[in-house]
């Protein structure tokens, strides 16, 4: 039967973040296409599973977790290498390369363990809600949150180590010249 | 703290101490305890920074192949490949 333009476009809509999503798990692009790619696949041969005017993303997200950590999450010794492959993967985007700063952030990211990365690149990047980000990853709303708060944490203590020598005097000035940058 | 002893209540020199050393770790003073008391710029950043590395992959779209695929899959009448 033919799918929905509507639910379609849902689909195709969710992609370049569900994309974004599995570069964070699988740390290589290639494989997160691949991810993507099965997760597709999986969902429109599922898509009466799915019910209409529910979260979309977050269903094709499930989707795509579950999967990574079915089949890719075998290869236990190529996922903790994810974690350093993570940070190169991301140097294949060249936009921001310019700024110290921003080098420096994909660097601590890199270093958090995977759930917490995983939770706050789902509260944080994806926009998803702390209920949300739970059923995506099958824990309670709690944990989730401590997950976040820990990373933000250890990233704000890896970005304060790394960078006293780069900062300058005043970190205030500095935060609000990085915020200014970008608006 | 919160007790009746108010160890806040501590000599100068050890108050110095205490300052000094949060200025030498850097500019994350408030995040010491080691909570979620981070201060207020330095989330924003951290914010900041997570969504410009997500939008980095975000805008380049949808790949072609992902496009076509899930094309051909939508117009399938038994949805399979």
């Amino acid at each position: 039967m033919t799918l929905d333009p509507a639910i379609r476009d849902q689909v195709l809509g969710t992609v370049p973040s569900l994309r974004a999503f599995a570069i964070s798990l699988s740390g290589n692009i290639d494989r997160a296409d691949d991810l993507v790619q099965e997760t597709l696949l999986r969902a429109l041969a599922h898509i009466d599973s799915f019910q209409p005017g529910t979260n979309m993303p977050a269903w094709l997200f499930t989707i795509l977790r579950n999967l990574f950590r079915s089949e890719y999450r075998k290869r236990r010794r190529e996922v903790e290498d994810a974690d350093g492959r993570y940070a190169e993967t991301l140097k294949s985007h060249p936009e921001q390369t310019g700024r110290v700063e921003f080098n420096e952030f994909r660097a601590a990211l890199a270093k958090l363990p995977s759930d917490q990365r995983e939770a706050l690149i789902l509260v944080g990047a994806s926009g998803f809600s702390y209920e949300d980000a739970a059923a995506i990853c099958g824990c309670a709303v709690g944990t989730i949150k401590s997950r976040v708060n820990r990373a933000r944490t250890r990233l704000a203590d890896l970005l304060a180590i790394d960078s006293v020598d780069d900062f300058g005097p005043d970190r205030a000035t500095r935060a609000v010249l990085a915020g200014g940058g970008r608006s | 703290m919160k007790t009746g002893k108010t160890v806040n209540l501590q000599p100068p020199a050890s108050g110095e101490a205490k300052a000094e050393d949060r200025d030498a770790m850097g500019r994350l003073a408030t995040q010491r305890k080691g909570e979620v008391r981070l201060g207020r710029e330095v989330q924003v950043r951290i914010g900041q920074q997570l969504r410009a590395l997500y939008d980095d992959v975000v805008s380049e779209g949808v790949p072609q192949h992902i496009a076509d695929l899930v094309r051909k899959l939508s117009d399938q009448d038994d949805g399979v490949a």
